[in-house]
């Protein structure tokens, strides 16, 4: 047995980790758009979308997977802000609005990828090209690259977070917005913001994954799925109780797909994320959603 | 009832304490409300005196102590049974249906009562309760405007509707959490003549700011400082007591710290 | 006059079945199917006051409790509509406890994870299921006063699909009207304040997510034998977001909004999808402009502005 199942779980690791790490890059602007803005944001797989979208675009017109890169969030984080103007704020940012908006938002963006990019499943080609041998199996170099490239992103997003002004503002409102709105936070203009860096967030993902995944306009749904699982059981509005679940949802995740099934990998998550909220109204660490 | 009945207190709080995190709220609390009595918690701002109720009504669960009722421990019970035993509680920040008609407000209390057995529920005596309905708004003399919404009454009206809908359920103990703040002159005395009543036949516990109102309706009174009760007698003694006036001048009393 | 209207509007749903041009038949067919699905969501959106995202899984529970059973059983048409009725009670009472400590945005994403949790194991067990694909249903009668009706046939289908629709409408008027309704009501504007008046909110919130779904399930299993087909799509995201949007449109919390709701937005679909295959941007652009500028749905602006009395 060890000669095969050996083989097995590393290539489960390495998919975990690779997966993990998208995802919490994902999660992540979940997280942030719940926490300043108590809202969830539905939309936040068809930003997901968007990025790979985008990202094959910009690829194929220009060649550049690395201008695809820059330019996938900006483009996606605009639409975000844009959205954020002309719905979410006329309606005030009543939760179940706001989640009845967000869905509408999902199914315009995601029939307008339809209507314009189709329905086909399209590569992006990886802008480096290498395979680490393993002895039993090779694995793509790429992949690793992107693992480290959403390490090194989270890390980023961290540090602008706690170290600079704008994230002193997003913290300041996530934890009290009349108070924020006093010390001449411009509340308004930050709640844009989170819903731009958080859509961005999840197309920067998105366009790391292309590669590896190829972009469909339908590759939204799950990517929203687990970024709930992570969010809810990391905690809402806990940066780092996300990034801690989505390693450990990420890890399962690829273990049980590769050594059972994917879509079995998805029962267990998604029951488990029911079964946690359902007794716990909240996170495993974070706050209560009500 | 016998004998031993009129000798129990209806409501016995002993050693109840709340604790939010590292805050005290109420500690060790014994608290003895005989039947029929109008009893008075009064205190300083913060003193512990809506966690107290909250405790006795079952919206907060104790972290010691016990709350018996009528001789019965009711302190795992949930507030809904507690309410089916009689101990009914009036919002301090007016709670209503506010989208909903006056009428309809007090119809849902009406309907807890009189909907006891799953034959009232199949084939419910529409009629009957419409008149009770009628019959607790006229008590609060809001009949006139029983389908208007509720939110769009003036604020003494909301307060009224409260406890009409309180009033309707019949408790064996009301209780009334700052029922007059924010009512003109007028409507307080008006309040005071419906608590009279109701005291006819049920007991209560009033928490009050208000001294003219305390005065005029308790026959004891309980001061709450710092979680804890730190007097109790009738008006007169609570009056005289230097330990209540130091607490109400906000100085150190003897007992904390 | 209430039930009045309410009868008025069946008997026009009855005689147009004698004027309406073939396909138009077989769409209100289709359309009073999915507004008995409509009305279960209502329920508890509209009466209730909770919003949920996964409503596909009582639909689905009651389309397979009545497909599986037909299907690889071949139970006829009244047991498995009985076992179709079963499931979709069970699953509703499961949910409605499971769910019944979450509020809000919780309450939403509970029910949504359960409902996809229920449509990957459809995919999953493919071999009892079929998975994507489905299946197809063998020509069904039912057979009343000694007669047997096919259901295949257009006729059958239209009035089978109007007493269905019918029973719920009725019922559901019956139950927004009764003492039931006027707790869950109170459950929707004041939770709090209704368990302060001695009412078990939790037990009053399992029961409606059970009632609504038994409704929802009702309608999956008539839908299953109505049009003969089984399948996961049934079960997915869409058919949770499907009565959501149909409920709001028409006015969520009036017994008449779901038939209005879900009769405007199928034949916008209807149209749409005539003119480009991503015809769900309708459905899309129907919440964003609903939520925005109709927030009390068709039905419900009438009411605001001209009749009151509406339920």
């Amino acid at each position: 047995m060890p000669v095969t199942l050996g083989p097995h779980l590393l290539l489960a690791l390495l998919e975990g980790v690779v997966g993990a790490l998208v995802l919490a890059l994902t999660a992540l602007g979940l997280s942030l758009v719940f926490g300043v803005m108590r809202i969830v944001n539905v939309a936040h797989g068809a930003f997901f979308m968007l990025g790979a979208v985008v990202t094959w675009y910009v690829s194929s017109a220009t060649g550049s997977f690395l201008l695809a890169l820059v330019a996938a969030p900006l483009a996606v984080g605009g639409i975000a802000v844009v959205a954020d103007r002309l719905v979410l704020r006329r309606i005030g940012y009543e939760p179940e609005s706001t989640i009845v908006a967000t869905i509408g938002l999902l199914y315009i963006l995601e029939q307008l990828v339809l209507m314009t990019y189709g329905p086909y499943a399209r590569p992006v080609a990886a802008p480096i090209y290498f395979r680490i041998d393993f002895g039993w199996f090779g694995y793509s170099g790429y992949k690793l690259v992107v693992a480290a490239a959403a390490a090194f992103l989270l890390v980023a997003a961290w540090l602008a977070l706690s170290r600079t002004t704008l994230g002193l503002y997003l913290r300041a409102t996530q934890q009290d917005r009349e108070i924020a709105q006093a010390f001449a936070v411009p509340v308004g203009r930050v709640y844009s913001l989170a819903f731009g860096v958080g859509g961005g967030l999840a197309a920067l993902a998105g366009a790391l994954i292309v590669p590896v995944q190829q972009a469909h306009y339908l590759m939204g749904l799950d990517a929203l799925l687990l970024s709930f699982v992570v969010v809810i059981l990391g905690g809402l509005g806990s940066l780092t109780g996300t990034v801690v679940a989505a390693l450990v949802v990420g890890l399962a995740d690829g273990a049980v797909s590769v050594l059972f099934s994917p879509t079995l990998a998805k029962i267990v998550a998604t029951l488990l994320v029911g079964v946690v909220l359902a007794v716990r109204g909240r996170g495993l660490f974070g706050e209560e959603l009500a | 009832m016998g004998p031993l009945a009129a000798l129990t207190p209806l409501l016995e709080t002993r050693g109840i304490g709340k604790r939010f995190g590292g805050l005290e709220a109420v500690t060790g609390v014994d608290l003895r409300l005989a039947r029929g009595e109008v009893r008075a918690l009064i205190g300083p701002n913060g003193a512990g005196k809506t966690t107290l109720v909250g405790l006795i009504s079952g919206r907060l669960a104790p972290t010691t102590g016990r709350v018996l009722f009528a001789g019965r421990d009711v302190t795992r019970l949930g507030a809904a049974d507690r309410v089916r035993l009689g101990i009914v509680y009036t919002f301090q920040i007016t709670s209503i249906y506010r989208r909903l008609t006056v009428a309809d407000n007090v119809a849902v209390a009406v309907q807890r009562r009189r909907l006891r057995r799953l034959a009232d529920w199949l084939a419910p005596d529409a009629r009957g309760l419409a008149r009770e309905v009628e019959a607790a708004l006229g008590v609060v003399g809001l009949a006139g405007v029983a389908a208007e919404p509720a939110g769009a009454l003036p604020y003494g009206h909301q307060r009224l509707l409260e406890i009409a809908m309180a009033l309707a359920l019949q408790p064996a103990l009301l209780i009334l959490d700052e029922p007059t703040q924010g009512l003109a002159a007028a409507e307080i005395d008006a309040l005071c003549r419906l608590v009279r009543d109701v005291a006819a036949g049920a007991t209560v516990l009033l928490i009050e700011h208000n001294m003219a109102v305390v005065l005029e309706l308790a026959g004891r009174i309980t001061v709450m400082d710092r979680g804890r009760i730190i007097a109790e007698g009738p008006p007169r003694e609570i009056e005289a007591n230097p330990e209540v006036q130091r607490a109400y001048l906000g100085q150190p009393s003897a007992t904390s710290s | 006059m209430t039930l009045g209207l309410h009868l008025a509007v069946l008997a026009v749903l009855a005689a147009l079945q004698l004027v309406l041009p073939p396909f138009h038949h077989g769409m209100v067919a289709r359309v009073m199917v999915l507004a008995a699905y409509a009305i279960g969501y209502n329920l508890l959106l509209g009466y209730t006051g909770l919003m949920s995202l996964g409503h596909a899984i009582f639909f689905a529970a009651g389309m397979y409790g009545t497909g599986l059973t037909v299907h690889h059983g071949g139970f006829g048409v009244a047991a498995a509509l009985v076992v179709g009725l079963a499931a979709a009670l069970a699953v509703g009472a499961v949910v409605g406890v499971m769910t019944v400590r979450t509020a809000g945005p919780a309450f939403l994403i509970v029910t949504m994870m359960l409902a996809q949790a229920f449509y990957l194991a459809t995919l999953h067990f493919n071999e009892l299921t079929l998975g994507d694909q489905g299946f197809i249903l063998p020509a069904l009668e039912v057979t009343l006063a000694g007669r047997a009706f096919a259901l295949a046939d257009p006729a059958v289908k239209y009035n089978v699909a109007l007493v269905v629709f019918g029973a719920c409408l009725l019922a559901s008027l019956g139950l927004v009207r009764s003492p039931v309704g006027r707790v869950l009501v109170a459950l929707r504007e004041n939770e709090e304040r209704t368990r302060l008046l001695g009412y078990h909110t939790g037990r009053y919130r399992v029961l409606a997510v059970a009632l609504s779904g038994l409704v929802s399930g009702l309608a999956g299993a008539t839908y299953t034998l109505l049009f003969s087909y089984v399948g996961s799509t049934f079960a997915g995201v869409l058919y949770s977001i499907y009565p959501l949007l149909w409920t709001l449109l028409g006015g969520a919390g009036t017994t008449l909004g779901p038939l209005v709701g879900t009769l405007l937005m199928t034949y916008a679909i209807d149209v749409t999808s005539g003119i480009t295959d991503a015809y769900l941007v309708i459905v899309g652009a129907a919440l964003v402009l609903t939520i925005l500028w109709a927030p009390a749905g068709v039905v419900g602006g009438l009411r605001a502005r001209w009749a009151r009395w509406l339920p």
